[in-house]
This record gives structure tokens, sequence and C-alpha cells, in this order.
């Protein structure tokens, strides 16, 4: 054989291990590459739940005094939680808002469906994006929570929101008011009692700041969240 | 030549014969045959008992059948809207297309997240076609809507979104591993009930 050719058959199967690296499909391999987050074998390693673990995961949510819900999802967190508990609320505040609107008398209902862009935006911002900017201002801090649990995280702190919507159909303003507060301190409660065993780790200052943080956010959340979906009342 | 006379093909196979002679027929042969199509899927999809091959007809995808319905219910939903919401007519048109198709791909795509092996188009060709009956609820309600009790309406819309449900469900449950089926399954029902609770309200 010709020593010209074998050299380059070497040289380029040196240059096709590479590639064949990451186009491997065996969902265990983490990916390389530059843009390997948006193939869709980079998140297959965090949908790896069943039905089981999904409904004991929402389940450690409305129990927030015990904090077992970092442990839980620590070796495996899921992005399937977040991702369709929100979709589910952006569904639920559509027809409990139109169900308030609904009124026997009146011979052309109008009923509001713009909702349904806002709570989008609102949800998936506020259920993405506050734990992306958490999670890098921790790791900046020195925590030691990755991108994907803070998001499972907060992901799952949504579904408090869940009964709160289906109560929010009724029209009395104290109550919703009262269940609103109910939610934010529950929720809150829950995201600061899971960070804590982690933020002991810090020095007073910086465990204020991500404290700090994770208060405002809930609590512009809630507001929002009555002062734009719910504070139609029927005279 | 003069394809009026044939036979009706009996798959989507014999049809591909008849596609090397397209540019000699005329424009309604050509239409009718797309249309022809249509149908053969569409029933195939929402009958159950013609399906006794586990959906391997769906390997011939399409998006046109999609794009029908789609667009059927987003005009249906839209020339209603003017006088019973509060939103516009192209707001009502912007919304229902958007969710249908962002729907369609988010659907499928957490159907490949959770480790189902199935060819993205194939899904979404599928989810597209049992928007059909939601497309049947939403002509009914827009004609005698007006006339019935919110409660009356409820049962065309129970009736199609079951349909619609039941329809789809058995092809994506098949795709993914045993013990994901109802995480596979729950966003599908969450797909179809959004765009029933659309054709209801509007």
């Amino acid at each position: 054989m010709d020593f010209g050719i074998q050299n380059q058959t070497d040289e380029q199967q040196q240059a096709n291990k590479e590639p064949s690296n990451q186009n491997g499909n065996e969902g265990n391999k983490k990916q390389t590459g530059c843009c390997a987050f948006l193939t869709v074998e980079f998140y297959t390693p965090y949908f790896n739940v069943t039905e089981t673990d999904v409904l004991q995961r929402i389940q450690g949510t409305f129990l927030p005094l015990r904090p077992d819900f970092l442990n839980l999802i620590r070796g495996n967190p899921d992005l399937w939680g977040p991702i369709w508990i929100n979709a589910t609320l952006i569904f639920m505040i559509t027809a409990i808002a139109n169900l308030r609107q609904i009124d026997e008398e009146k011979e052309n209902q109008s009923f509001v469906i713009s909702y349904v862009p806002q709570a989008t935006a609102l949800l998936y911002i506020i259920a993405f994006g506050t734990p992306i900017v958490l999670a890098a201002v921790m790791k900046f801090l020195g925590v030691d929570l990755s991108f994907f649990q803070t998001i499972c995280l907060y992901g799952y702190s949504m579904s408090t929101l869940l009964p709160i919507t289906i109560l929010c159909y009724f029209q009395n303003e104290l109550f919703l008011w009262l269940i609103i507060a109910y939610g934010f301190a529950n929720s809150s409660l829950f995201l600061i009692i899971n960070l804590k065993e982690e933020l002991d780790k810090l020095q007073i200052q910086k465990k204020y700041i991500i404290i700090g943080i994770v208060v405002t956010m809930q609590l512009s959340l809630y507001l929002f969240y009555k002062l734009v979906f719910f504070s139609y009342v029927k005279e | 030549m003069d394809y009026t006379n044939q036979k009706n093909p009996q798959n989507y196979s014999q049809m591909e014969d008849l596609k090397t002679l397209d540019l000699e027929e005329s424009v309604s042969e050509t239409i009718m045959r797309d249309l022809k199509m249509i149908a053969y899927k569409l029933k195939y999809v929402l009958i159950p008992k013609e399906q006794e091959d586990n959906g391997k007809e769906l390997r011939n995808w399409d998006l046109w059948g999609p794009l029908i319905f789609c667009l059927a219910l987003a005009m249906t939903l839209s020339f209603k809207a003017d006088s019973t919401t509060n939103s516009s007519k192209s707001d009502v048109f912007a919304i229902i297309f958007v969710l249908i198709w962002v729907g369609a791909f988010v659907v499928t795509l957490n159907a490949q997240l959770l480790g189902g092996k199935v060819s993205f188009f194939q899904s979404v060709c599928l989810l597209g076609y049992c928007v059909f009956p939601i497309n049947i609820e939403a002509i009914i309600i827009a004609f005698v809507g007006s006339y019935l009790p919110f409660v009356v309406k409820l049962i065309p819309v129970i009736i199609c979104f079951a349909w619609s449900a039941y329809s789809s469900v058995g092809f994506m449950a098949s795709l993914v591993p045993p013990h994901k089926k109802k995480l596979a399954v729950y966003p599908v029902f969450l797909f179809y009930l959004f765009l029933s609770w659309f054709s209801l309200i509007v």
C-alpha cells in the first residue's frame, strides 16, 4: 500500500472520530461541541422520570416545611415537570378567567382570550428565566447547584398555583387575596427551605441576596397573577 | 391521456405511480388527487378499525392536511370572534394558528425527549389530522351556538374532544417506553383540551 494514502487515512480516521462522538445516540453520553445544547440528545437525560415520580415531586411542593425535595431531585432533575405544569397553568388561567365572565343574562357574551400569550410569557419567563439567572448568581457566589436542579425546583414550585387558580373562580375579593397570599408564602417557603442547606455554607450577606431575589420574583409573580388575570369582578 | 376513468388508488404507493404524469394533467385533477389522499389519510387516522398495520401508513406523512384543518379552524373561530370576544379577529386567528403548530411541535418534541423514536413530521402529521373533530365541533357551535345554553354546547365539545384524543393517544403511547406512557399522553390531552376550549368559548 502507498504510504501517502495510509497517512491520509490515519488523519481522516482521527478527524472522523470527533464527529462520531458528537453523533453518539446514547442517551447517557454527554454531547460535545459548541452547539450541543441545541440537540435533542442533550436534554434526554433530564426526562428520565415516571409518572409516579412526577406526582411524588408535586406532592412534595405542598409540604414546604419538609426539605425532602432537593434530595429527591438531586440525582435526577427533570424538565418534564416545569414545562408541563406551566402549560397546564396557562390553560387553567384561560379557562377559569372565562368561566368567571359567564353571565347568563347577557345576549352577546364576550370572553377574553388575550390571556394566552400574556400567561405564556409571564409563566415561562419566571419559571425558566428566574432559575437561570439565580443559578448564575449562585454559581458566582459559590453555591454548588446546577442549572437544571434550579429549573426543576422553580418549575415544581409553580404547582402551588394549580389549586390556587381553580379557587380563583370565586368572586370574593378578600378570599382571592387570602389565597394569593397563602400561595406566595407556600412557594417562597418551599424555595427558601430547599435552598437553605446550600445557602448555609455562605456568608450572611450573600445568603440574603439570594433569598431577596427569590422572594421578589415570587411576589411579582403572585401580584401579577392577581391584578392582571383575576381582578375582574362581576357587578 | 385521460385519467378521469381510472380506478381510485387503493393505497398511497399506487398514487406514487401517477405522480410522474403530473405535468400533463389539469390542475383540477391534481387538486382532486391531493384531496383524495387527504381524505384517505383522515379516514385512516380517525376511524380506529382501519388501522390494522399499527400506523405504518403514517410513514407517508404530509402537512397539507394539518394545514387545511388548522386554517379552517382558525378561520371559523375568527369569523365568529368579532361579536363575542373582546379581542379582534386577527388576534384569535393568530392565537389559534400559533397554538396548533407550536403545540404540535412541543408535544412531538416531548415524545422524542422521553425516549420515543419517531420521525418528527410523522407525529406532527398525526396530531394535525386529529384536529379534524375539533373543526367539526367549532362549525357546529358557530352555527347553532348562540341558541343553546352553555351546558348543551358542552355535549358536542366533549364528544369531539374524546374522539380526537382517542385517535392520537394510541399512536403516541406506542412510541415511548411503557413506564413513561402517561407522561407522553398527557400533553396530547392538554393540547386538544385547549383547542376544544377555544371552540367552545369563541
